[in-house]
């Protein structure tokens, strides 16, 4: 979530992502609200504990710290300041820090934070420098540079101007080498008077608008606990290309993937013994010599109408090859023409790249509003790659959507539909039916309505992902169980039935006559019902051999089934290694072809 | 070509066949490639229809019922049998024009009944669903009128229907509307021309037609001509469509009994390449392995049943095993289609769709009440421009999804199309800067410029009757991609051993923009040209050379490596840069230390450079150079001169006989001279030999002869190739394998680990 309001920022973003919680470790953080709520630290613990398991899901590769101020004892890597505990350093999260986190929160936790840690004489200045030393002992690339401070006292060197003074220089350091200083303040009796101290210190907002506007400390701590389950993916491009309108005249774009099924990440294979990970070598070798293959020494053929069809490897390749990657611009047609009908595969997105070509963005933006004012679509045929065989693509005008507090919804762009060919196309032989009554339709727009529902596409989770993944952390984090998914693709029976109420019935009543149950399987159309089960099999059937020879002379041997040819082999003292049919056939062909 | 379960071709390879006219192609060939095309079509779709190949107005008579001077000058070519290459090679070499006189002919309709009896007499026992008889001729032939109402008692008898191929077609003005534009008016063999027997065999043809029982018998009357356009392509790949069914739910007790088809998807070819041995074309000869091993120095090998699989958690590894995996996976009911709700049709955005399928739902076949309940959802949700979101598992243990149900009314069907939508998780919400930028706003007279473009690229017009048109159908063409595997493998079996076709003109042209298009928008493309600058912006070569490709490498494992060398297209400039063979050589280092290997390596290497500089263009040189500088630096490396020095000094020899001054002039101006005593102890050359090597030759200076223009642009393919794999070798199979036997011959079970013995090196 987070990462996601920065993303919107930078368009092009390498390196890793950092985040440091620096937190307030003074006694008033440990003490409990009224009614049993929990303390200040255990619930800036359970955000920790939030943020470290969403980022190993979503972003493994990011590095996030812990860093405790205020304390007893000290911790940090030169041991140059007192009162500051580096809890965990820079680092990507893994299952043993999730747990250690976990051991500070509760009960349990607040005494053996008083152990470890204990609460003594605030620096904030410490430790910001502290914190910088952490960003700058890191040698890889950053790309963003977060710290977080969690304190519920706003004022936390009690009117120490010398400290204050200090804090706010080694603010200022770290912002001047790109950190974002984000306070999240907690409750505290009396309120939290940000004006007081932290003003000075966190990053002015992003936004000139929201200068003033003070978020509620709980609305960022909710946004913070949000677990995210998913793997936030890097944009990159699959593929720079030039649109061609017509002879030389070439638009660079990017092609983006915008929706990809997600999968369960790959797995990794280790040894048993040691759960080390190993290593696979694949490699091809003569079964007779023993020796291995090397390229050129292997061919690639098919079999078709009884004949191996040999080529070389770089042939198969060149089979493939029509034209070089890009897209070529066949003509227009009214966006009425393109059909639900028309879906393969997911839809890819277009954006000009100015980089590569000067004057991209111009014409790009002058063929998207016109193509959306006239409302048509351009067609293309599209080579993805090298040695891709092209296919026709309907490239629909997306305009920019912007939402609230000017947020893009939907980036200014094509979006590239992929059209079936005539092989994609299939035929069928629908039932045919008679059409219901207006009301019988009527009855059933009523129910439609009732379940109305506004769709987003990010609403539903899927339930396979999601089970992996909190299976995978249980194990990883020694729990007892997965947490429970909630399975939000599952109709939620009850609700609807009492949404509906007598509606169903009235429908049916409408439709199905009174013996009319849906629920029953159709009789059973068995033509065999009669003998008595499956004991009795077919009658074998048998062939002679002059019959076989006819088949085998007549290359109808595939007519047969294989039971049957397998009889034959059997019949005919043919042995064969393999069970398939045409391992079957060659078999016999071998023995009587001659 | 109608599809039977059997079919019996029977061409006329008569005199009169050959005839043509002059430019133009002659009956006999239109008639073979008629023949071509369809058996191609079969052998390649798989089919299980059985064709017979039967030739008339042969030279030799060759059919069972030649008795008594009977049935003469027919050739039974090939009995009824699945059609193979066998049969594909033989109509292209072995059917040939033959110069039987047209009147020795017998009447085609005779002809056809050959085959039959031919039939009954070898399908005893055998059961043909339907049997169709094509025949190909030119009508020249004698024909006997009492005969034809014997043959078509005959014909109607035992169920044979019978297609004619002329050369042209029976009725002038039927020929005449249908596909008037892409035919040219003068169409060969049109009604003028024809001979007597022609005339009056072509009314025979049409009586007997009209009067065998079938259905509009003129229809199964073609010419050559449109039969070949209309085989042209292979047959589209066709799968039987499967129910899939199951029952709609809306809450738990309606429900409403359907059946799903899949109407979309992304095809695919039936079959896969598979890999076999270059010289003994078996599958079976290779055999691909894939072994596991720790990552430590001795690269341990581990067994297949020692492996766990693990999953990455942040910077932890967790082991999974299978079995716990399949025990704590998500689980479901299975087969489901159940309504989670109700929405509008807006919400779902186009560019959103999933999978790469579309499935039609259908109300359950014979089940008239549920066709009624599923016709009021369909049309309620059509009405109210809705769709249904749904929860839709294929069955048990495929994974379930989420997606939509649009309603789909058309004449004669209603249903409703169910399209896979996102999840949360393969959705990236990416934002783009956006183009409402001053620098990237294009001006009105821009902006109209593209106005003129989409008017004259419109590919859907208006005709003078209000009725639309639509230029470019993509789903009407078939999978190119297809086609032309179908095109190269049908070359292949037929010619091998010659390079693959080109891709056929028509299926270029179906790829390409209409012509009418492409004349329309020439002016506006122009303006357009004019209108909107656009400049490439100079950029660092994109494509990775093979040095970096390498230099990478070498932190991965080696497994690694001949995969991506193997997915890598070989680079030829990049690898003409040089950057391969040093790198490679150097990779080699103390790998070379073997002194019998250095002097295998260093022949091969000669060899090569000898190979390269037989091409006199300067590309060649820079390549011979690079490889001389990097046997110079390697047996430097290795203390060894002798091999270097001795070519060298033979290579300077041959210079004038070869007329490679030019080269040798590159080579002094590298620098490359003998190895001398300062720098490798065991040369005999010393340094001031080695200065003056180069200096010595420069006095003889001779008419250089013009260098042959002669790039062989496959030879070096091939050799630069073998250089690249040479290299590649040597650098990953050194033997570190202690399995060889004595004579040097390799194990079965040492080739799971790395190394190679010298049986292979010998081979290359």
């Amino acid at each position: 979530m987070l990462a996601c309001s920065i993303d919107t920022k930078n368009y092009k973003i390498t390196g890793r992502d950092s985040l440091v919680f620096l937190v307030d470790a003074s006694k008033e953080m440990f003490i409990k609200g009224e009614d049993g709520e929990p303390s200040n630290f255990d619930m800036t613990m359970q955000v920790v504990r939030t943020v470290y398991t969403s980022k190993i899901i979503s972003s493994d590769r990011d590095l996030v710290a812990l860093v405790f101020y205020g304390t007893e004892q000290s911790k940090n890597p030169r041991n140059s300041f007192k009162h500051v505990y580096v809890y965990h350093d820079l680092n990507e999260p893994g299952a043993k820090r999730v747990q250690e986190v976990d051991a500070l929160r509760g009960e349990k936790g607040a005494k053996l934070a008083a152990e470890t840690i204990g609460s003594g004489e605030t620096s904030l200045g410490d430790a910001l420098w502290c914190c910088a030393n952490l960003y700058s002992d890191i040698k890889l690339r950053l790309s963003h540079k977060r710290l977080m401070i969690f304190t519920c006292r706003d004022e936390p060197h009690g009117g120490d101007s010398v400290k204050d003074r200090q804090a706010r220089t080694k603010a200022s350091d770290l912002k001047e080498t790109g950190v974002v200083i984000d306070l999240m303040h907690l409750m505290k009796p009396g309120g939290f008077n940000i004006s007081l101290f932290f003003c000075d210190i966190v990053s002015p907002p992003e936004d000139e608008s929201e200068m003033g506007l003070q978020l509620q400390p709980s609305d960022k701590l909710e946004d913070l606990q949000k677990r995210v389950r998913a793997k936030e993916l890097k944009k990159r491009t699959l593929a720079r290309l030039n649109l061609c309108l017509g002879e030389g005249i070439n638009v660079a774009v990017g092609i983006y993937a915008t929706a990809v099924a997600a999968r369960k990440p790959g797995s990794i294979k280790l040894y048993r013994e040691t759960n080390e990970p190993v290593r696979s070598k694949t490699r091809t070798f003569h079964t007779q010599t023993g020796s291995l293959l090397l390229p050129s020494e292997i061919k690639k053929a098919q079999y078709y109408g009884g004949k191996e069809i040999v080529m070389e490897r770089d042939e198969v390749d060149a089979i493939k090859k029509f034209d070089d990657p890009g897209l070529f611009l066949i003509g227009f047609k009214p966006m009425e023409k393109l059909k639900l009908l028309h879906h393969i595969r997911p839809a890819v997105f277009l954006y000009p790249e100015e980089d590569e070509v000067k004057g991209s963005s111009c014409l790009f933006s002058a063929l998207l509003k016109k193509c959306s004012e006239r409302n048509v679509f351009a067609l293309c045929r599209f080579i993805s790659r090298r040695n891709y065989p092209p296919r026709f693509v309907a490239l629909l005008p997306q305009n920019e959507e912007l939402g609230e507090g000017k947020v893009q919804i939907t980036p200014p762009g094509f979006n590239v539909i992929y059209l079936p060919f005539a092989d994609d196309l299939r035929t069928l032989d629908p039932p045919q039916f008679p059409s219901a009554s207006q009301t019988q339709v009527d009855k059933m727009k009523e129910i439609v309505s009732k379940l109305r529902f506004k769709y987003r596409s990010e609403g539903f989770e899927n339930p396979v992902i999601q089970q992996h993944f909190r299976n995978l952390e249980a194990l990883a984090l020694d729990m007892m169980a997965p947490e429970e998914i909630e399975d939000l693709i599952m109709p939620k029976v009850d609700q609807i039935d009492q949404r509906l109420g007598p509606l169903v019935q009235e429908f049916k009543d409408l439709v199905y006559p009174a013996y009319y149950n849906p629920e029953s399987k159709p009789a059973a159309k068995r033509k065999t019902a009669d003998t008595g089960g499956g004991a009795e099999k077919k009658p074998k059937v048998e062939l002679t051999e002059d019959e076989l020879k006819a088949h085998v002379q007549n290359g109808t041997l595939a007519k047969l089934t294989v039971p049957v040819l397998k009889d034959a082999c059997k019949q005919f003292g043919v042995r064969t290694t393999g069970t398939k049919k045409q391992e079957l056939i060659d078999a016999l062909i071998a023995r009587l072809g001659s | 070509l109608a599809s039977a379960a059997s079919v019996v071709l029977c061409m006329d390879v008569g005199l009169t066949m050959s005839n043509s006219a002059p430019g133009e192609e002659s009956s006999f060939e239109l008639a073979k490639k008629v023949i071509q095309k369809f058996v191609q079509r079969q052998v390649f779709s798989e089919t299980k229809i059985e064709l017979a190949l039967v030739l008339f107005g042969t030279d030799s008579t060759d059919n069972p019922l030649s008795q008594d001077g009977q049935y003469q000058n027919i050739r039974v070519h090939r009995h009824l049998m699945i059609p193979d290459c066998e049969l594909l090679i033989e109509i292209e070499n072995q059917v040939q024009p033959e110069s039987q006189q047209g009147d020795c002919i017998l009447s085609p309709e005779h002809v056809s009944l050959i085959p039959c009896r031919n039939l009954t007499l070898q399908a005893e026992g055998k059961k043909y669903d339907c049997l169709n008889i094509a025949l190909l001729t030119d009508l020249n032939t004698q024909t006997n009128e009492e005969s034809l109402e014997v043959i078509i008692k005959n014909l109607t008898q035992s169920g044979i229907t019978v297609q004619f191929f002329l050369p042209f077609p029976v009725e002038e003005d039927k020929e005449g509307q249908g596909d008037s534009e892409r035919r040219d008016p003068g169409h060969p063999g049109t009604g003028k021309g024809l001979s007597r027997e022609q005339k009056k065999n072509k009314e025979l043809v049409k009586e007997m037609m009209l009067s065998l029982d079938v259905e509009d018998g003129l229809d199964e009357i073609h010419t050559f001509r449109n039969a070949i356009e209309e085989l042209c392509m292979f047959k589209r790949v066709e799968r039987r469509p499967v129910a899939w069914p199951c029952q709609l739910t809306i809450g738990s007790s309606l429900s409403i009994r359907i059946i799903g088809y899949k109407a979309v998807t992304d095809e695919k070819l039936k079959k896969m390449w598979i890999t076999v041995d270059a010289q003994s074309h078996q599958k079976d000869d290779v055999k691909r392995e894939t072994v596991y091993c720790l990552d430590d120095d001795n690269e341990t090998e581990v067994q297949k049943d020692d492996i766990i699989q693990g999953f990455r958690y942040g910077s932890d590894i967790v082991p999974f095993s299978k079995v716990d995996q399949e025990q704590m996976k998500y689980k479901h009911d299975g087969k489901c289609f159940a309504v989670l709700g109700f929405t509008k049709q807006s919400t779902i955005r186009r560019n959103q769709f999933m999978g790469s399928q579309i499935i039609k739902i259908f109300a359950a076949r014979d089940d008239e009440h549920a066709g009624v309940a599923l016709s009021a959802l369909i049309r309620a949700l059509n009405e109210l421009q809705m769709v249904a979101i749904v929860r839709y598992a294929f069955n048990r243990i495929s994974n379930p999804q989420v997606g939509a149900a649009f309603p789909c009314i058309k004449q004669d069907s209603e249903c409703l199309m169910y399209i896979q939508l996102p999840f949360m998780e393969d959705l990236r919400q990416f934002t783009f800067p956006s183009l409402e930028n001053k620098k990237f706003t294009p001006s009105d007279a821009q902006l109209s410029a593209v106005d003129s473009l989409i008017d004259s690229m419109m590919l859907v017009e208006e005709d003078e009757n209000g009725e639309q048109r639509d230029l470019f159908k993509p789903h009407r063409i078939p999978n190119p991609a297809f086609q032309r595997h179908f095109q190269c493998l049908h070359h292949r079996a037929v010619s091998p051993g010659t390079p693959l076709p080109p891709i056929e003109p028509w299926l270029k042209a179906a790829l390409d923009r209409p012509e009418v298009i492409t004349e329309r928008c020439q002016d506006p493309l122009d303006v357009l040209k004019r209108k909107f600058p656009l400049t490439e912006v100079e950029k660092k070569k994109k494509l990775k050379t093979s040095a970096q490709i390498f230099g990478k490498e070498s932190e991965e494992s080696e497994a690694k490596k001949v995969k991506e060398d193997e997915a890598e297209e070989y680079n030829l400039a990049d690898i003409a840069e040089g950057s391969v063979t040093s790198v490679r050589i150097r990779g080699r280092a103390g790998r070379l230390n073997n002194p019998r290997r250095w002097a295998r390596f260093c022949q091969q290497l000669t060899h090569r450079i000898e190979q390269l500089l037989s091409n006199k263009n300067t590309q060649y040189y820079m390549k011979s150079i690079t490889c001389i500088q990097a046997f110079r630096e390697q047996s430097v490396k290795l203390g060894n001169a002798e091999h270097y020095n001795s070519y060298l000094q033979s290579l300077k020899r041959s210079i004038p006989n070869r007329g490679l001054e030019v080269f040798w002039e590159l080579l002094v101006q590298d620098g490359l001279t003998l190895i001398s005593k300062d720098e490798v102890e065991g040369s005999s050359v010393s340094k001031a030999e080695a200065n003056q090597f180069l200096v010595a030759e420069e006095k003889k200076e001779e008419a250089a002869p013009a260098p042959v223009e002669d790039t062989g642009d496959v030879d070096d393919l091939v050799s630069v190739q073998f250089l690249f794999l040479t290299f590649l070798y040597f650098y990953l199979n050194t033997c570190l394998c202690n399995c060889c036997d004595s004579n040097g011959v390799k194990t079965i079970s040492c080739v799971s680990t790395w190394g190679v013995c010298d049986v292979l090196s010998s081979q290359i």
